[in-house]
């Protein structure tokens, strides 16, 4: 057997299929519309992408172990508005503010993942009630974006290196440092065997809570991270910043070939359906469809990737 | 090497082991034998740290350990092969091999290559061709049995369990796994080792422990006992006393005939006959097929080819339902995930394939229910207060009783049996057997699938055998013993 | 986690247990109605109790059909989003005509229908997880609402709707009643007849199902289909009360309505719970969001109590639950 027949065969359809969607994309844009295919409107994607990037990365830990996390937008609006009310024009603040925000995060992940394990209540449920918990504080806080940061923040959303984006550049290290741990760090492989098969890990000598909270502590994490990286691009602190990307980030998991029910999915296959998705949207913005069929077509795309991989295994 | 002392472990309605002692040294296989439902398997799951036991102590290797949890045990050198598989089919054979043992480079990440290399030299110490590489999911089920042996040889174990290691592997690789067995004997590792097959334990075990009905009977050197004296301690009273006398046909025209039945790949060409009366036994490994043919019958599963005709009239398309209604009955293998409904009451768990029967016009008579389901507590003897009861804390001779009433009721064709007694104690065990040839002697076909030998040649006046989803043989009358059925089910002699 | 060999036990509460979970929903709720009754006397009127009810019954309604598909192990995240389709559905004849009324039900009852299909058949023939497929669904519905209205609904309603939601019947409020005659009729399905006796078999063990001859897929696609029904009508209802219609009718209701359920004891592994139970949960809801309003709290409050509330509630039934 040679080595690129052995890849193929090994490369997961989902990947396949992702790929090749991709590509029709792409090839559509060219006809559609000249400025799609420039290098500029890459590299503007590449800036675009970057929070739905960080966002799919956390939702792909809490997917992997076989849960889900419903509190990535109430988090993603609370890290955002607690790092602009923080900071809120005293520039100095801003680094220690940002490792709070993040610290925040993961510890709100942390505290998820805590109560999943304590409690045996399904994580749907659990996330689910956290975010409107969370939700409700920041409205309690504050109806109004608020707060502010200093004008070199922006540089993480508008920044370029080389004409290179910088968000876009984080992301991609974001990615390649989870893909890195997911294969290389023996608690990586944990991460799979927990959602594969709950039972044989902790029989194989496995701390399983100690996995599934670890993985639900890098979802809120992430998602601190793309509610900083809103802060960046808006300048404030927004209450209802988080609301749509819930939701979001779970499209492209599972167009990424990740099996909602855990113990499988690749990192490759969650940025490429990141990618997929952000080139969708913004070829979509290209030729004028109006959002309101984006919607349909993004609802059309979940039905489509989860029914053609079907699995004969449990439903969580 | 390991000493357990009056170790109890109850779970609702059962009390798994009553103030068990077990001690195995080092440097000995140690059997540990008794009926399903013995308790073996828990004594096992208290061994490897997945049961925490209410009272008693495990002491390993010279001090105490009561663990709290697996890893525990397994960080001490146990290591245990579980009859179910315990895999990730996501992952790669050799991510399975060491999964929470990976060989790590000195910067800390996992060293695939050296893992990779490491699989495949175990692999083949095995004799097995195995890419490491491969998915799990896409093994057969005895190369996923390998990966689960291979694991038992990555790092340093002290103590291993297997149960039932041989349950469904073939006459080779079981050589092959002797021998290693052998070699990690001689290493000074200590082995437990479970099995149904009385042959393998003379052959290979030096101490034999029996244990019955979650107590324990007795330890003894395997030179100093016999085989029928183990059957003895194991079931506690005379062969002759647990198995009713043998059915005889009532009629000679088959109820059931089945011809070249097929389900791919787990049955090939499948063809049988059964009469009214006659208890037929369907005898091979686990992933023979056995159970896939009664699927396929039942219409459970979907078959690809092969007619079927129930009293002379052809039954092509089976649905459970048609089946049922054609007086066709089937209890399943797995009490807990087919069977028992553990949600509702006894009424509702036997009165389950005849909603029709108890309700007019979609309206369901609770009162009939309720007649209906204490005619078969009674008639079934089912230790149960009454109709209304709930199921889960039952026994698991009870929870039987209650599937045997649901289908009692339903067939008066045929019934077919997977595992009638697994999980289930030696005094319900006969009350079931008697049941079964009451049945029987009511003119009913029964086809019984077992995986214990005994019990097979006890209950059956005709056996088929099955081997990788062919029917290797049929058996009946004087023919019908323990060897005969082996030698068929794995085509070589178990002498 | 769950050891091994245990889990029938697991599901199953004791006799001390039951008795706990039977009392503990009526006694919250008649402590809930105490409470806010001590902080501002007039809320037990009966001007209030109607007013509270009113509220209370469109979620009650899909409260109910919510149970029906997570007794056969499901959710349907699509319930708000058909309600405000259903809502639009009925503005889009535009006209003041009474005798468009059965119209009206009939297509969106027809579309409910359609609707509940492709989520069951999503769900069992495709073997797409619940909260995916009617995830889905809710986007898609929502897309098509958007495009079809621009974003800016138009159109009247038939006057008779604002008495479906607002008229009164010997003093009680028309969507009482409504809510009260459904709440009567689905409870007698699920009781007594044998379709209810199906739907627990296939929740508590879907293979054992399809083993006594039940087919578990076609009675998991009725209950979809009975959900979709149950919002389409409290859509309908909702519509009648607010007069106008916006794009969100019914937002939220698809977390409230399974909140309310889970409070209910409506058990989310399926097999078990009760409407009574369900609409209690709904209630409890309702009388809630009114004291944060009666004690002088923000609005915003009421989400903090909601996030404590689930998970309270879940967690003191599935501790029950495990024994």
């Amino acid at each position: 057997m040679s080595g690129l027949t052995f890849r193929i065969k090994r490369t997961e359809p989902a990947i396949m299929m992702v790929i090749a969607l991709t590509l029709l994309i792409i090839i559509i844009g060219f006809f559609v519309n000249e400025r799609f295919g420039t290098i500029r409107n890459f590299l503007n994607l590449f800036e675009q992408m970057a929070p739905l990037g960080f966002l799919a990365l956390g939702q792909t830990f809490a997917v992997l172990v076989g849960g889900i996390d419903l509190s990535i937008g109430a988090v993603v609006t609370a890290s955002n508005v607690l790092l602009a009310g923080t900071v809120s024009g005293n520039d100095a603040m801003m680094m220690p503010a940002l490792i709070l925000v993040l610290a925040f995060g993961a510890a709100f992940g942390f505290m998820n993942g805590w109560i999943t394990v304590a409690t045996g209540v399904h994580p749907l449920i659990v996330t689910l009630g956290t975010a409107s918990v969370l939700q409700g504080l920041v409205l309690l806080y504050t109806l109004q974006p608020t707060g502010s940061v200093p004008f070199w923040f922006e540089e993480f959303a508008y920044g370029r290196v080389f004409g290179f984006p910088i968000s876009g550049f984080v992301m991609l290290l974001c990615f390649l440092a989870v893909g890195l741990f997911l294969k290389y760090s023996q608690t990586g492989r944990a991460v799979y065997a927990v959602g594969g098969n709950p039972e044989a890990a902790r029989l194989n000598g496995i701390r399983n809570n100690r996995i599934t909270i670890l993985a639900y502590a890098a979802s809120g994490f992430f998602a601190a991270l793309a509610g900083a990286y809103f802060v960046s691009r808006t300048g404030v602190g927004d209450p209802r910043v988080g609301d749509p990307y819930t939701l979001a980030s779970i499209t492209p998991v599972i167009v990424g070939g990740c099996l909602l029910g855990g113990g499988r999915g690749r990192i490759t296959g969650v940025l490429l359906g990141v990618f997929m998705i952000s080139l969708l949207n913004n070829l979509l913005n290209y030729i004028n469809i109006s959002t309101f069929i984006q919607w349909v077509i993004q609802g059309l795309i979940i039905i489509i990737a989860v029914a053609v991989y079907v699995d004969r295994r449990k439903k969580p | 090497m390991i000493e357990l002392n009056n170790i109890t472990k109850t779970f609702p309605g059962v009390k798994s082991l009553d103030a068990v002692t077990f001690e195995a040294k080092a440097g000995e296989i140690h059997a540990l034998l008794g009926e399903n439902g013995a308790g073996k398997s828990t004594l096992i799951k208290t061994i490897a740290g997945a049961y925490i036991p209410e009272e008693g102590e495990i002491i390993f290797d010279g001090t105490t350990r009561n663990w709290e949890s697996p890893k525990q045990a397994k960080d001490a050198g146990i290591h245990v092969i579980y009859q179910e598989l315990m895999l990730f089919p996501e992952l790669s054979v050799a991510d399975n091999i060491f999964i929470g043992k990976e060989p790590r480079t000195r910067f800390g990440q996992i060293d695939y290559k050296q893992m990779h290399m490491q699989a495949r030299e175990i692999l083949d110490r095995l004799g097995h061709v195995l890419a490491p590489s491969e998915t799990v999911k896409n093994l057969t089920v005895a190369d996923q049995q390998m990966v689960e042996i291979a694991k038992a040889l990555v790092g340093d174990t002290k103590l291993l369990v297997l149960d039932e290691p041989t349950a469904i592997t073939s006459g080779r690789e079981a050589a092959v796994l002797f021998e290693r067995v052998n070699n990690l004997k001689e290493q000074g590792v200590c082995i437990i080792y479970i099995s149904h097959r009385l042959e393998e334990i003379f052959e290979i075990a030096d101490r034999v422990t029996v244990l019955k009905d979650g107590q324990y009977v007795g330890t003894k050197n395997i030179t100093d006992i016999d085989k029928d004296r183990l059957v003895g301690m194991m079931v506690g009273r005379e062969l002759s006393d647990i198995y009713p006398t043998k059915s005889k046909r009532a009629d000679d025209v088959p109820v059931l005939t089945a011809h070249d039945l097929s389900l791919t790949p787990r049955v090939k060409s499948v063809s049988f006959e059964l009469f009214p009366g006659e208890i037929v036994g369907l005898a091979g490994m686990v992933g023979s097929g056995r159970s896939e043919v009664a699927h396929a019958l039942f219409g459970s599963m979907k078959r690809d080819a092969g007619s079927v005709t129930v009293n002379g009239a052809p039954y092509n398309t089976p649905t459970p339902k048609k089946s049922i209604e054609l007086g066709i009955g089937f209890l399943t293998e797995d009490r807990k995930e087919q069977g028992l409904l553990p949600l509702l009451d006894a009424a509702a768990n036997i009165t389950a394939p005849g909603l029709g029967e108890i309700s007019t016009n979609a309206i369901i008579s609770r009162d009939k229910e309720f007649v209906i389901a204490e005619n078969e507590i009674q008639r079934f003897a089912i230790a149960i207060p009454g109709p209304r009861s709930d199921v889960w804390n039952l026994s698991g001779g009870n929870q039987q009783k209650i599937l045997f009433a649901r289908w009692a009721r339903v067939c008066h064709r045929v019934l077919i049996l997977d595992e009638p007694t697994r999980g289930v104690d030696v005094g319900a065990k006969v009350e079931i057997y008697k049941m079964i040839r009451r049945l029987a002697g009511e003119g009913i076909a029964i086809l019984v699938i077992s995986s214990e030998l005994q019990e097979v040649v006890g209950l059956s006046s005709r056996v088929l055998v099955m081997r990788e989803g062919v029917m290797t043989g049929e058996l009946s009358g004087q023919d019908v013993n323990e060897k005969a059925i082996m030698r068929l089910a794995t085509l070589q002699d178990a002498a | 986690m769950t050891t091994f060999g245990s889990t029938i036990a697991e599901r199953s509460p004791g006799l001390v247990d039951v008795t706990v979970q039977k009392w503990a929903l009526p006694a919250i709720f008649c402590g809930l109605l105490i409470f806010a009754t001590v902080i501002s006397p007039s809320f037990l009127s009966v001007s209030n109790f109607q007013n509270v009810m009113t509220q209370a019954a469109p979620l009650m309604i899909v409260v109910i059909g919510q149970t029906f598909v997570i007794l056969v192990r499901g959710l349907d995240l699509s319930v708000a989003s058909l309600m405000a389709t259903v809502a639009v559905i009925a503005t889009a004849f535009n006209t003041q005509d009474n005798t468009m009324i059965p119209v009206i039900f009939i297509s969106a009852i027809l579309l409910c229908t359609i609707v509940g299909f492709i989520n069951g058949w999503l769900v069992t023939k495709r073997n797409v997880s619940p909260f995916l497929a009617t995830l889905a669904m809710m986007i898609v519905l929502q897309g098509l609402r958007f495009y079809y209205t621009q974003g800016a609904p138009a159109g009247v309603l038939p006057e008779g709707f604002r008495h479906l939601g607002t008229g009164k019947y010997l003093g009680i409020p028309a969507n009482i009643i409504a809510c009260i005659l459904l709440f009567v009729f689905l409870t007698f399905v699920l009781e007594k007849t044998v379709f209810g006796r199906k739907i627990f078999i296939v929740g508590g063990n879907p293979t054992s199902a399809d083993l006594v001859g039940i087919n578990s897929h076609n009675v998991t696609i009725t209950c979809y289909i009975i959900c979709s029904i149950m919002a389409g009508i409290a859509g309908l209802l909702l519509v009648g009360f607010v007069g106008t219609v916006d794009n969100f009718v019914g937002r939220g209701y698809e977390l409230d309505s399974i909140v309310a359920a889970v409070i209910g004891g409506v058990a989310l592994s399926g097999g078990k719970g009760k409407l009574l139970g369900a609409i209690l949960g709904a209630l409890i809801l309702v009388v809630l969001f009114n004291i944060v309003i009666i004690v002088g709290l923000p609005v915003q409050a009421q989400l903090v109590i909601k996030g404590v509330i689930i998970i309270g509630a879940a967690a003191f039934f599935a501790r029950k639950t495990r024994g």
